[in-house]
């Protein structure tokens, strides 16, 4: 028996989106003769506004819409997935029908035909959040001036700063979901992000300073931690001040983790090796549920809704496959407790579907994904951390980071302090680390008490881009660090 | 336009062509009707047939088309910029209203103008075979079972965790009210691995290879050359130990070389980079840059790379470009924008698709090989120490410095590959470390058919070991 979803978040009275229609109607009328196979037509519209200035010129000003309809058909235990740019019944039969077509066409060489999908608690209704209307009625001229003030703070902070480069864009993503087991689930948001960064030179040496953040609603979500102002002082502060720093010695560390650093540890280390493809695949985690991976201070969870408070950049209620996110406890007091699934992979491990199927485009199909990644909070202040902290590195800054199927990560860092004898020394420059992702959690000795959602303006790639998020507190372990000097 | 066909006919370049040439002169006939100085459209149409597999077998089977048109204006001197993939006469005359409106509101720039028409002049040929451009889903799932089947019998423990097989046609065409008017298509097949080898409980790291052909004859060779790389990283990354830390010679492979210390000095070799004041080879023109043995060359000409052009994102003339020759700085990359600031020509380098503005970018790098020999006499050059075949970090284009993990790292005692390596992580600055390339191989590579390079033997890296 199939659940159906109430509405969890009734679209706001006052949204200017509320004439547009349903276009999960269309869909649905598509459906209603497409014959005995599973059918899946997900309508999917981006629109994307975007501004770029660099050193007061205004590299890009800049309104994309791309629309259309991806449609899966699971035939002969295949799937098959096709997509049409044009959103009318007809362009979207000749789609289900291509679909078709293209699954039958390979069935032959699938070996282990998928059998029917689990049932579960599919989604009906409307699903807006918070932010939508209030972005899509402010103006951009008023984003363009705070991108070109901004730009122009951080270029003229010190004498040092050659350019800066400030930019600003939002994604409004409306989709409508329906399936022939019953999902009809109409979804609107908007991912808000913010970034700048400025460029500093002396004696032929150049270091930059950059800062970003990017959240899932509107204004106050994406400013909430930072004000904009106090992000562009911050970029054009470090550039200048690497300048004068020096390069940590490379070895084994203790390190003090900052919350968008624990984001990157939790997304790259861990995040990969439990989407449930990946895992059947031989990543590091499988067969290692119900067993230690970590020291049992640390509980990792990754969540389709934004926990502690509003706003984290890979928020969705309803999966691109109708089903209705949840918070999934991947790891409890260090104990491996899930993996992250979609209907599918749900079906062959015989458990629920964790709500984490995602497409970037309408012509994507939907992958396992990520959305908001985190380590619960503990109990420990930063202070507390550094004076227990005898001979250490304060690491800050996310720069880019990658998982491996054998669970080493890497991740970059733009700033890293000294500890010695739980003092805090000088501003060095940042390093990238790397480990072994549940070696690395086992050595996890202190976790901090203050939450922050802070990697909200990162894309994940895996073959297509997803919007997530990822944060947790202050977390003390022990990682490689790559030094100079070796 | 519709957007599926089930018995998909062959791919007609000049059709296609011909319909999005005609879809650009009516966007900008929009732009300039809505207020438009000048306008310029660049519109792309790609269709495409490609088969996923997971875990050594077949996942999906996909068809698609699309069409997507960039409209860029200029109005008194400030630009907008819109994209679509809604061509009916209602979407463009939005696509063109708002880009209008976004110029209405930025802010001017006297070095906004759009470049004049100039007549491409490489001789590339056809880059559409008829072969190709009929290549069907059929024959792509063909591909990709016979591709799947043999990387997985070549050895047991071998995992696939992602594999595509894929043929894809694509059409590009410009039109602009200073009198561009081109158009050019493509088209190839190609393949991808994505995967690790499981021994028990030992899970190697992973790896992936791939590329694409636009010749069919060509085909079999990519299979065999995708499957061996492949299989070679990953059951070599098999029982992985511990490097030694030290400061000195590592042997990189070409991808590993490109990324770490060739990506930055294309980067810093942007006239924007330069212009804005974050390149370090600012200023360096006619100056040794690097290691006299180093030559780069962007060359859009080279068939067997997928950058092949006759015309960059803005309708200029591509051509064989030297960055840098011998060591010594040739030039600087143009776009239409920034050889305004310099009073120049573009060198025909705005890059970019039809969902921004152009950029600035190469078409296809090539670095030309050295004197070193294969790759086992550059191991035997290396006698002991660390060959590094990808490389997982970060490197900052506009200082140069670049940390990250050694990945299908091996480590080499008396020139011979001894055992796998984990946590190995490599440090530097590309631009003082390119003065320190001791040897570089006889033959070059191609990486995953966008670029050409070889193996370089780079002294004076910090290698920090687990």
């Amino acid at each position: 028996m199939l659940t159906v979803l109430r509405k969890i978040h009734p679209a706001s009275r006052d949204s200017p989106l509320n004439h547009q229609p349903d276009p999960t109607d269309l869909l649905l009328e598509v459906l209603t003769d497409t014959g005995e196979e599973f059918v899946e037509l997900r309508y999917h519209r981006k629109r994307t506004r975007s501004l770029s200035v660099e050193k007061g010129r205004v590299d890009q000003a800049k309104i994309s819409e791309h629309t259309g309809v991806g449609v899966r058909v699971l035939a002969q235990g295949t799937w098959g997935f096709a997509s049409t740019d044009r959103f009318d019944k007809q362009a979207v039969r000749r789609a289900v029908e291509s679909a078709r077509h293209a699954a039958l066409a390979s069935a032959s060489a699938r070996r282990n035909k998928t059998s029917a999908l689990p049932e579960v608690e599919l989604a009906r209704g409307l699903f807006e959040l918070e932010g939508t209307g209030e972005l899509i009625a402010r103006p951009l001229e008023e984003s363009l001036e705070l991108v070109m003030r901004l730009e122009a703070q951080a270029r003229n902070a010190s004498s040092s700063i050659q350019s800066a480069g400030c930019g600003y864009t939002e994604i409004f993503e409306e989709k409508g979901i329906v399936t022939s087991d019953g999902a009809k689930a109409w979804t609107r948001l908007v991912r808000p992000e913010f970034r700048i960064s400025a460029v500093a030179q002396k004696d032929g040496e150049i270091q930059r300073g950059s800062e970003s953040v990017g959240a899932t609603g509107g204004w106050e979500c994406l400013f909430r931690n930072n004000a904009a102002e106090s992000l562009a002082d911050k970029a054009a502060k470090r550039a200048v001040d690497l300048l004068s720093a020096g390069y940590p010695e490379g070895g084994r560390k203790k390190v003090l983790l900052s919350p968008s650093l624990v984001g990157l540890l939790t997304h790259e280390a861990v995040g990969h090796t439990v989407e449930a493809d990946f895992v059947m695949s031989g990543s590091v985690a499988a067969g290692k549920l119900g067993t230690r991976v970590a020291s049992d201070l640390v509980t990792l969870c990754d969540s389709g809704i934004s926990e502690y408070y509003e706003g984290a950049g890979g928020s969705m209620m309803i999966d691109d496959e109708g089903v209705r996110t949840k918070n999934t406890t991947i790891i409890e007091d260090g104990i491996l407790k899930s993996y992250l699934h979609d209907r599918e992979s749900a079906a062959r491990f015989d458990v629920e579907p964790t709500g984490n199927a995602r497409a970037w485009e309408y012509d994507n199909e939907p992958l396992i994904r990520m959305r908001n990644t985190y380590v619960a909070p503990g109990d420990a202040s930063l202070e507390e951390m550094i004076a227990d902290t005898e001979d250490g590195l304060l690491l800050d800054g996310p720069a880019n980071g990658q998982a491996d199927s054998n669970g080493e990560f890497m991740f970059g860092t733009h700033e890293a302090y000294q500890i010695k004898s739980g003092k805090l020394g000088p501003l060095m420059r940042g390093v990238n680390i790397s480990g072994v992702a549940f070696d690395v959690l086992q050595t996890v000795d202190r976790v901090g008490k203050d939450f922050v959602w802070d990697l909200g303006s990162g894309h994940c790639g895996k073959g297509q881009p997803a919007k997530v998020d990822a944060g947790g507190p202050w977390l003390s372990c022990e990682v490689i660090v790559g030094g100079r000097g070796a | 336009m519709s957007s599926q066909k089930l018995e998909a006919p062959a791919f007609d370049p000049a059709l296609e062509e011909s319909r999005l040439l005609d879809r650009c002169e009516q966007l900008v006939a929009l732009a300039v009707k809505g207020g438009a100085d000048e306008a310029e459209a660049f519109g792309t149409f790609s269709e495409v047939a490609c088969v996923s597999f997971e875990k050594g077998d077949l996942k999906m089977a996909q068809v698609d088309d699309g069409t997507s048109i960039g409209l860029r204006v200029f109005k008194d001197g400030k630009m907008g910029f819109t994209s679509t993939n809604q061509t009916d006469e209602s979407s463009l005359e939005e696509a063109a209203n708002n880009a209008c409106t976004l110029a209405g509101f930025s802010v001017p720039d006297e070095m906004n103008q759009l470049p004049e028409a100039r007549e491409p002049s490489l001789e590339l040929g056809d880059l559409v075979q008829p072969d190709v451009g009929a290549f069907g889903l059929e024959a792509v799932v063909e591909c990709g079972r016979d591709f799947v089947e043999r990387t997985v019998a070549g050895d047991s423990r071998i995992s696939i965790d992602k594999a595509d097989a894929q043929a894809s046609r694509v059409s590009v065409a410009l039109h602009s009210t200073r009198g561009v008017h081109l158009s050019e298509s493509d088209a190839s097949v190609g393949l991808s691995v994505f995967g690790m080898a499981v021994d028990g409980d030992d899970v190697s790291g992973f790896d992936y290879w791939g590329g694409n052909v636009r010749d069919l004859s060509r085909l079999a060779a990519l299979t065999d050359e995708t499957i061996e790389r492949f299989s070679d990283a990953v059951l070599g990354n098999l029982g992985a130990g511990a490097a030694e830390t030290y400061a000195g010679p590592v042997l990189f492979s070409p991808a590993a070389f490109l990324s770490i210390f060739i990506s930055p000095v294309v980067s810093a070799a942007s006239s924007i980079a330069v212009q804005r004041g974050r390149s370090a080879l600012a200023g360096k023109l006619g100056s040794s840059v690097t290691d006299s043995a180093i030559s780069i060359l962007d060359d859009p000409a080279d068939l067997e790379l997928s950058g092949a052009a006759r015309f960059d994102r803005e309708g200029q003339p591509t051509s064989r470009f030297a960055i840098v020759e011998g060591g010594v700085l040739k030039s600087y990359l143009y776009n239409g924008y920034s050889s305004k600031v310099d009073d120049c020509l573009s060198t025909g380098h705005a890059a970019g698709g039809a969902r921004s503005v152009p950029g600035l970018g190469p078409h296809a790098i090539s670095v030309a090989a050295g004197s070193g020999g294969d790759r086992n006499a550059m191991l035997e050059a290396l006698g002991k120490g660390l060959f590094v075949q990808r490389f997982s970090g970060t490197v900052d284009p506009a200082s140069g410095d670049f940390s990250g993990v050694a990945k299908s790292a091996r480590w080499v005692e008396n020139g011979q590959v001894v055992r796998s390596l984990k946590e190995t992580l490599i440090s530097g600055n590309a631009f003082e470390l390119l003065n320190e390339v001791g040897t570089l191989s006889t033959s070059t590579e191609t990486i995953f058919s966008s670029a050409r390079a070889p193996f370089a033997l780079v002294d004076g890296v910090s290698v920090t070991a687990g």
